[in-house]
């Protein structure tokens, strides 16, 4: 019994942060229809840079975040400036492999740059858990799933609340109808492929403390993502919330119940069960088909 | 004409290349270098060969497809080491273990359309390598799997694996060429271009989809198995690696994405180029940033491969005179025994048929379709008779299309029946409705612009079974029935311009020869006249009358009144939803519920009737023919 708590408790704040790294996914895919699959190599970027400030300055390496957050925010808008927007109007496809290059070329820089070794961010807190009765939360997972949930909720709000969000929603839903209203489609675009970027920051510095990593681990990370926003339903947010829950749920109750080598493929079953039953995911519309 | 040409100069530079790849080695046999560079861009070749089947025809993106390659490396490796059989002879069953999985993955993946696909083949990829890694009883884990040497004599070098990637390679080629030519290649293409609309025209997309991802898996599997006996040794990471299935995108995308012998090309380019840059360039190491940056580029500035971009360079220099405007050429009929032919198929098609002539064809019984909080069909009720032209018209707005998309399967409907040729429909896809002889035109015409005018018209697939499939598109029956729908509808001049080329009106032509092709019962128009000239006017009213006697039902939306008029018995007219009169037309021209509703005042019959009804029409082909001139 303790085990299963002590398996969902882990499980639910591992969904916390994967829920924070799908949501950039899912909010870029939902404004403009572009997979970026460059978005785990931005998570990577972002754990070696925050290891890197971490070894050279000590800096605890979640609040390195505040620095990394808006660093990734301006290169997420540079790259939709300099890219990505080249390729406006052309298929969706050329947005896949566009962005697959780009991952490449993040990995490639990262292999000649920081070394093709693990790396793992280590700070003092490390080792050391919080016990609530028999069940112990390492202090690493409770830090990254706070900072992950304040991220979420700011993001949230900017959505829902600014003026910005409501562009980027409106845009979601009609882009020709926001265009008439004043919501330029590069522009807002471009801000929300920014948005999603900015995501990474926080994420992959969380990502530095939990998880080792080196150049060519992106390729996990990315398709977990892509798993739970396929899972959750393509563009939708609360379906990234839930399908990043069951993510975690699934990896911890099998390292639990089973094997950790098995973790990430009982997911990817879930996920073929879930598209057997409903092709467009948990949350997704299926697509309105129109004459005009 | 400058495609005929241009196709078998194309193979026949093909055939000059094959020859001499299959001289190399007898030449020059005592180079192992430059052999191995080219039996790794032959593999390679083959890889970007098969992708294209499903990425470059049908368009849906793999980027997991190196998955196959090693998928056949374990099944042989697994197979050659446990029952001590030669690996050569089991090769084939690793294109069969590809081709299972793929149907498999496929049959869960492919049945919606858009973006979940290529997001799976990359999950599935890494799946693939945790199997191998953890099924340590089958697999033997990280530590990989060590086969036997060749068996032939040292001095053979590699030779043999040359020719044999050379075969498998042709064979690849054969196999991607045929399926082009069938309709089945045809229809991968539709879907490339439109699936909503290749689904309408009888194309089964999901059957279509996981078809050709098996297909584009068999051969790879196949040389995966071989390449496990050339390395003598497989283990999970090399076997499936994600750079294996870059190599192939680049390649493909290089040469020139949907083209037959464009990853070909691509390949070969690809493999001498990162041979080079191993060699000259900082080692394997910078590999990684290279594709990448390569990809990037090749997406950016050179989307359509070098193939298409030389061809559109080719066509460029040597343009070819086409009068798209000459009406003699574009009225001109077909010789009357064509059209003959075609009306008795027609007619026996119809008159096959369980329910006879003035009797219930199509039924619609309170469908009612929301979006939000939209009511755009309301309960909707709707007859069509048998052997009847019936009209549909009503304000904008008032959910004619919407009630078209319902009944041909585009969309759901919330609630309501919807029978037709005495079966229910409203459950079924739309593919199914195309072959039990329902078919439909657009409003806005949905051609496959990529493709050639007598493409369009092949496509559509009038039954579900697998011959008509693979049946052949360019020559053969299939062919000469689409050339005498074209020339029906007299465009038979255009058959191999490319449908994007046409002016609006012809394209609506080229549209209901695409839906003659199904041998239907009831066709659906959307707005006939919209956008169409007086003289192309007269001719489609007078195909439409004569497929009409050939036994045909059609139900036409339409606001050229007039034409509706003259040509439609019974006119329905709808208005927020749901019909609100249904009559012959000189009944519903003088109806005070219609004329509040939708006519209006010109049409009231106080006033000079037939003046009113002349100014009406030259007003209405004003428009036609503005609109044809935009």
């Amino acid at each position: 019994m303790t085990h299963l708590v002590q398996a969902i408790a882990l499980g639910l704040l591992i969904g916390g942060v994967y829920a924070l790294m799908a949501s950039g996914l899912t909010l870029i895919f939902g404004v403009m229809r572009i997979i970026n699959i460059a978005q785990g190599a931005f998570l990577i970027l972002v754990a070696m840079l925050t290891w890197w400030l971490w070894h050279e300055t000590g800096i605890d390496p979640i609040l390195a975040s505040v620095v990394t957050t808006p660093l990734m925010f301006g290169f997420g808008w540079v790259a939709y400036r300099l890219l990505l927007s080249r390729i406006r109007g052309s298929s969706a496809s050329m947005s896949v492999l566009l962005t697959f290059g780009f991952a490449l070329v993040i990995e490639g820089v990262l292999n000649i740059t920081a070394g093709n070794k693990f790396k793992s961010a280590t700070p003092s807190y490390f080792e050391e858990s919080f016990r609530v009765g028999a069940i112990s939360l390492p202090k690493a997972q409770v830090f990254g799933f706070l900072a992950a949930m304040a991220v979420l909720a700011a993001l949230y709000f900017v959505l829902t609340r600014t003026w910005t969000g409501r562009a980027i929603r409106a845009a979601t839903q009609n882009p020709s109808g926001a265009a008439l209203v004043g919501v330029g489609a590069t522009g807002t675009a471009a801000l929300a492929f920014a948005i999603g970027s900015a995501t990474t920051g926080v994420g992959g510095s969380i990502l530095s403390v939990l998880y080792p990593f080196f150049p060519a681990s992106h390729y996990d990370w990315i398709s977990r993502l892509l798993g739970i926003v396929v899972l959750g339903g393509m563009g939708s947010l609360p379906g990234a919330l839930v399908g990043a829950g069951i993510l975690g749920l699934a990896e911890t109750l099998t390292a639990t119940y089973g094997s950790l080598n098995w973790s990430t493929l009982v997911f990817y079953i879930v996920i073929m069960v879930v598209l057997l039953i409903r092709p467009q995911g948990l949350f997704g519309a299926k697509l309105r088909e129109d004459t005009v | 004409m400058s495609r005929l040409r241009a196709l078998p100069r194309a193979h026949l530079i093909a055939g000059l290349c094959l020859v001499v790849l299959v001289l190399y080695p007898v030449v020059n046999p005592w180079q192992p270098y430059p052999q191995g560079v080219m039996l790794l861009a032959f593999l390679l070749a083959i890889q970007a060969s098969s992708w294209n089947i499903i990425s470059g025809y049908a368009g849906y993106i793999s980027l997991g497809h190196s998955m196959f390659l090693g998928l056949g490396s374990y099944t042989v490796g697994v197979l050659a080491v446990r029952f001590g059989v030669n690996p050569l002879w089991v090769a084939p069953l690793g294109g069969v273990t590809a081709v299972i999985i793929a149907v498999l993955i496929g049959s869960v993946v492919l049945r919606t359309r858009g973006h979940a696909f290529v997001i799976i083949t990359i999950a599935m990829l890494l799946a693939a390598q945790i199997f191998a890694v953890n099924l340590k009883s089958i697999t033997q884990g990280s530590d990989g799997i060590t086969l036997e040497l060749p068996f032939w004599d040292r001095d053979f070098q590699n030779i043999p694996f040359y020719y044999v990637y050379l075969i498998l390679l042709v064979l690849t080629v054969l196999f991607s060429a045929w399926i082009r030519r069938t309709k089945f290649g045809t229809g991968l293409v539709a879907i490339r271009e439109d699936e909503g609309k290749a689904a309408s025209i009888g194309v089964n997309t999901t059957r279509f989809k996981i078809v050709a991802y098996a297909a584009s898996s068999f051969f790879i599997g196949m040389a995966g198995g071989v390449y496990a006996y050339y390395l003598s040794f497989i283990n999970p990471v090399g076997s499936f690696a994600i750079l294996g299935s870059v190599t192939i995108v680049l390649a493909t995308l290089t040469g020139g994405r949907g083209t037959l012998y464009g990853p070909v090309i691509g390949a070969f380019i690809v493999q001498v180029v990162s041979e080079a840059a191993t060699v000259y360039g900082g080692g394997s190491q910078s590999r990684v940033l290279l594709f990448g940056l390569a990809l990037m580029v090749v997406v950016l500035f050179l989307p359509k491969g070098l193939l298409p971009t030389i061809e559109a360079w080719w066509r460029r220099r040597h343009p070819e005179e086409v009068e798209y405007t000459d009406q003699t050429g574009a009225l001109s009929r077909a010789p009357a025994t064509t059209t003959e032919r075609v009306r008795a198929e027609l007619a026996a098609v119809n008159a096959e048929d369980a329910i006879a002539p003035g009797e219930i064809l199509l039924d619609v019984r309170g469908v009612s379709k929301r979006f939000g909080g939209l009511t755009a069909v309301d309960n909707a009720g709707l007859t069509v008779r048998k052997g009847t032209i019936t009209a549909l018209i009503g304000p904008n707005g008032s959910g004619k299309t919407t009630l078209f998309n319902l009944i041909s399967g585009g969309m759901a409907a919330d609630s309501g029946e919807i029978w037709f040729d005495g079966r229910r429909i409203d459950g079924m896809r739309p593919w199914r409705r195309g072959h039990l002889g329902l078919g439909r035109t657009y409003q806005v015409t949905r051609l496959f612009k990529e493709m050639t005018v007598q493409e369009n018209v092949v496509a559509p697939l009038p039954d579900s079974r697998w011959r008509t499939m693979f049946s052949d598109a360019v020559g053969g029956h299939e062919a000469a029935r689409a050339r005498e729908l074209l020339d029906i509808v007299g465009l038979g001049r255009f058959a191999n311009q490319p449908a994007g080329a046409l002016s609006y009106g012809q394209q609506k032509l080229v549209e209901l020869a695409q839906v003659l092709m199904l041998e239907p019962k009831l066709i659906l128009l959307d707005e006939p006249a919209g956008g169409v000239n007086p003289s192309l006017l007269g001719q489609l009213t007078e195909v439409i009358r004569e497929l009409n006697r050939s036994g045909v039902t059609f139900l036409i939306v339409e606001h050229n009144i007039p034409l509706v008029l003259d040509l439609c018995d019974p006119v329905v007219v709808f208005s927020h939803g749901a019909p609100i009169a249904e009559g012959p037309p000189e009944r519903i021209r003088t109806d005070p519920l219609v004329l509040d509703a939708y006519l209006g005042d010109d049409w009231r019959p106080a006033e000079d009737g037939a003046a009113d009804e002349g100014a009406g029409e030259s007003d209405r082909t004003e428009t036609a023919t503005r609109e044809a001139v935009q």
